[in-house]
C-alpha cells in the first residue's frame, strides 16, 4: 500500500474500512496504523462527508404502493383442492352405479317372470274408511 | 463453484406466477429500488412511478430470464437507472430548486424538523451533482454495491468509478463548506 493509493481509497470510498475494496482493506488498515497522524487527518475529513451522506434517509414504501405493485403481477389462480374434487367425483359415480344396478334388476325381473312387479297402492289412493279390496264380512 | 444468485429462485417463482414469490420479490427489491430512484430523481412521486415501472418490466421478463448472464439485482438496477435517466432527460429545462416542500413546520417537533431539513439539504446537494457522479455515489454508498458490481453496472472500469466517487465527494465537501459546487462537472 502506497500513500497515494491510501489517499485514493479514502477519497473514493470514505473513512469506513468496511466500504473499502475488499482485496485492499487489510493493507490499507495496516498502512493507517503505521502512519497514524497522516491517516487520521485524511480519515477525519472523509468522515464528515460520510456523516452527511448517512443523514439522508428515504422513507420505506407505503402499503398502498406495495399493493399496487403486487396487484400488477400476473398470478396463478389458486385451484380447488384436488382431494375434494376426487371425493365429489367418486360420490357422483357411486350414485350412478347404484341407479344403474337397480334399473338392471327391475328389467331382468320383468323379462324372467313376464309380470310387472307388484306395487303397493299409493297411500294417497286409500283411506282408513275403505277402498281395500279384501272382504272382511265373513269374520 | 460460484454461489447461486440469491434472487434467481424468486424470479423463477415469479415466472411460474407464484403469488408468494411475487410478494417476496416486492418486499426484497422495492425498498432498494425506491431509494435508488428517490436519490437519483430527488422526487418521491416520480421515484414511485419508476419503481412501479421496473416491476412491470420484471413481470414481463421473468419467464425469459437466464441465470448466469447477470445478477437479478444488477439487472433491476440497470432498468431503474435507465428509467431515471429518461425522466432526467425529459426535465432538462426544469430548475433544480423546484423541488416541492410538502413539510408543514407546525406539525413537526424540533428534532424531526431538523432531520427533515437535513434530508432536504442532502437531497438537494445530491441533485446538484452531475448525474454520473450521483449515480456512482448512490450505487456504491447508498445501495452498498461493491466497486466491481457498480462499475460493471455503469459500464466503466473500477478506476473510472473511483474517479467519479472522489469527484462527487469533493463537490459535496465544497457544498458543505458553503462555497457551492466546484467546477468539476464531468
Amino acid at each position: 500500500m502506497t500513500p497515494e493509493r491510501f489517499h485514493q481509497i479514502v477519497e473514493a470510498y470514505g473513512a469506513d474500512p468496511r466500504r473499502w475494496p475488499q482485496h485492499e482493506r487489510a493493507a490499507a488498515e495496516a498502512w493507517a496504523a503505521a502512519h497514524r497522524a497522516e491517516a487520521d487527518a485524511l480519515l477525519a475529513d472523509a468522515a464528515g462527508i460520510d456523516a452527511w451522506l448517512a443523514a439522508d434517509k428515504v422513507d420505506p414504501p407505503g402499503a398502498a404502493l406495495q399493493q399496487r405493485i403486487i396487484g400488477s403481477a400476473p398470478v396463478r389462480r389458486p385451484s380447488a383442492p384436488r382431494r375434494k374434487l376426487w371425493w365429489s367425483g367418486a360420490a357422483v359415480a357411486g350414485v350412478g352405479v347404484l341407479v344403474g344396478m337397480a334399473g338392471a334388476f327391475a328389467v331382468s325381473f320383468f323379462v324372467l317372470t313376464g309380470t310387472v312387479p307388484q306395487m303397493h297402492e299409493s297411500s294417497y289412493l286409500t283411506s282408513s274408511f275403505g277402498g281395500s279390496s279384501a272382504d272382511w264380512s265373513g269374520e | 463453484m460460484s454461489e447461486r444468485d440469491p434472487d434467481a429462485e424468486l424470479l423463477e417463482g415469479v415466472a411460474r406466477q407464484d403469488p408468494a414469490a411475487v410478494r417476496s420479490l416486492v418486499a426484497r427489491k422495492l425498498p432498494r429500488l425506491l431509494a435508488l430512484a428517490t436519490r437519483m430523481l430527488g422526487d418521491r412521486m416520480e421515484a414511485e412511478d419508476v419503481a412501479q415501472e421496473v416491476f412491470v418490466r420484471i413481470w414481463k421478463q421473468a419467464s425469459r430470464w437466464r441465470e448466469g448472464e447477470a445478477k437479478v439485482d444488477t439487472w433491476v438496477h440497470r432498468v431503474a437507472l435507465n428509467l431515471c435517466y429518461d425522466r432526467l432527460r425529459g426535465r432538462r429545462e426544469v430548475p433544480q430548486d423546484d423541488m416541492p416542500d410538502e413539510i408543514d413546520p407546525a406539525a413537526l417537533p424540533d428534532a424531526a424538523l431538523e432531520a427533515r431539513a437535513q434530508d432536504k439539504r442532502v437531497r438537494e446537494a445530491l441533485a446538484a451533482l452531475p448525474a454520473r457522479q450521483r449515480e456512482a455515489l448512490v450505487l456504491n454508498y447508498y445501495q452498498e454495491m461493491s466497486n466491481i458490481d457498480a462499475a460493471a453496472l455503469m459500464g466503466i472500469t473500477v478506476d473510472a468509478l473511483e474517479s467519479l466517487l472522489a469527484r462527487a465527494r469533493r463537490n459535496l465537501r465544497a457544498q458543505l463548506a458553503g462555497s457551492g459546487l466546484s467546477k468539476d462537472k464531468s
